[in-house]
């Protein structure tokens, strides 16, 4: 036996473990190796992994990203706002077109309805004005049915909500509660959203638009049915002024007789 | 034509201001207790026999305050005349009695005020007795929401006194 031979004894004996550690790590690389590169086995192991990750992930997604989303969204349509009205334009639109066409045939039906069931001089008299028009008998009542009007004008005393002076074309509630909670109703919007010399100006409650008109000591209260816009409101206020300067309305707050005559006189005529 | 006159009922939550109204408006009472929020406003009128006039009471029922400062001002603005409601059968409801009539007559000057103890049926007299120091001479009018004992006399006079 040679020295290399004799060595190669030793080696044998002092490396055993070395050995074997060697060729097991080299057995497990062979099976990383193969897990890696067949697909199939790869997946069976990494899957379950990913999909419990992934469950996870869409389960923390409102509460981590939800507020970075929500913000950038904001953003974008903050700086873009007519690309996202008009992406949202045809759908909206397409909507309230169906909604209107709906309500435009129900409310025809019901003029229509009416028409045939009533016989009056009134609708003679609309009769002759469409033919004289050129303007749809039907057209002429919704114009009838949509025009602002005045049914109730109240002077009401600031402070205690007493009524100074009534006016009424069709009965409604009794004026001295109206007035009360319309004085109550003032009192606290104008306490809650307390600013210098800010008043309640109106109040809509069904198909009524109650205009109110400031004054030093006093205020109007105008019960309006029908269309109340911007235009209307103008002429309401101008006329309301025109009222309380021409009529010596301050001088006669203390009589409500003549006050009274004075305000029928001047708004029954819907002069507006 | 009829004269207006507005009437502010103030006092502690569950007194029976607005019983009283009830009964004096509408001759009803009602054991349910529905809480008063912000304000409700009725109307009575009466003739006023002395001087053979008609006045329209506005009545206007706060929700109640265990401390009339806490009661919002612009309410009380313009009042002809004030009730102030306690319960006789809840001590605590008539325990700062002065202070808050004090408040009342240095804030609104001149402006009549009837002091009035409701659920008088609900004591006997030796509770009245008892509390005869409290009462004296603050409290006019020891009424019944319940019975209607003594609620008409009690807006009567006032309005007459308005006059």
């Amino acid at each position: 036996m040679n020295q290399d031979e004799k060595l190669s004894i030793i080696k044998d004996i002092l490396l055993t473990d070395e050995r074997e550690f060697a060729s097991s790590i080299e057995k497990k690389i062979k099976i990383l190796e193969s897990t890696v590169n067949e697909r199939k086995n790869l997946s069976t192991k990494v899957d379950p992994i990913i999909n419990k990750k992934l469950q996870q992930f869409i389960k923390e997604i409102p509460d981590t990203l939800g507020p970075s989303i929500t913000e950038a969204l904001k953003e974008e349509i903050k700086h873009s706002k007519d690309s996202v009205v008009e992406a949202l334009f045809p759908i909206l639109g397409q909507m309230v077109k169906r909604y209107v066409q709906h309500e435009m045939k129900l409310l025809s039906e019901n003029i229509n309805n009416q028409i045939n069931k009533t016989f009056s001089f009134k609708r003679l008299f609309r009769k002759a004005k469409s033919r004289a028009s050129g303007i749809e008998e039907s057209d002429l009542i919704i114009q009838d049915q949509t025009n602002a009007k005045i049914e109730q004008v109240i002077i009401i005393e600031k402070g205690s909500g007493i009524v100074l002076a009534k006016y009424s074309k069709t009965k409604m509630a009794d004026e001295d509660m109206v007035a009360g909670m319309l004085t109550a109703i003032k009192s606290f919007v104008e306490d809650a959203f307390k600013k210098e010399e800010q008043d309640l100006q109106y109040i809509e409650y069904d198909l009524y638009h109650i205009h109110l008109q400031n004054f030093s000591s006093f205020y109007i209260a105008v019960v309006v049915s029908g269309v109340y816009n911007i235009i209307y409101k103008d002429k309401l206020e101008d006329q309301i002024l025109k009222f309380v300067n021409e009529k010596s309305v301050i001088k006669n707050l203390n009589n409500k007789t003549k006050l009274t005559t004075k305000l029928e006189a001047f708004f029954k005529n819907d002069n507006i | 034509m009829i004269t207006s006159k507005k009437i502010v009922l103030i006092g502690h939550f569950g007194v029976g201001k607005t019983s009283l109204i009830r009964r004096f408006v509408e001759n009803t009472f009602s054991e349910d207790y529905k809480v008063t929020i912000g304000v409700h406003i009725s109307k009575k009128t009466i003739e006023i026999s002395d001087n053979k006039t008609s006045v329209s009471l506005v009545i206007w029922d706060l929700e109640g305050q265990d401390d009339i400062k806490k009661t919002r001002t612009s309410y009380l603005l313009g009042t002809h005349g004030f009730i102030y409601v306690f319960d006789l059968s809840r001590p605590e409801t008539f325990k700062n009695l002065k202070s808050e009539l004090s408040f009342l007559s240095e804030n609104y000057k001149n402006i009549p005020v009837k002091v009035v103890g409701n659920k008088v049926d609900l004591v006997n007299k030796a509770y009245l007795t008892q509390h005869t120091g409290t009462f004296k001479p603050l409290v006019e009018f020891f009424v019944s929401a319940k019975t209607g004992s003594r609620v008409e006399s009690l807006f009567s006079k006032l309005a007459r006194e308005l006059f």
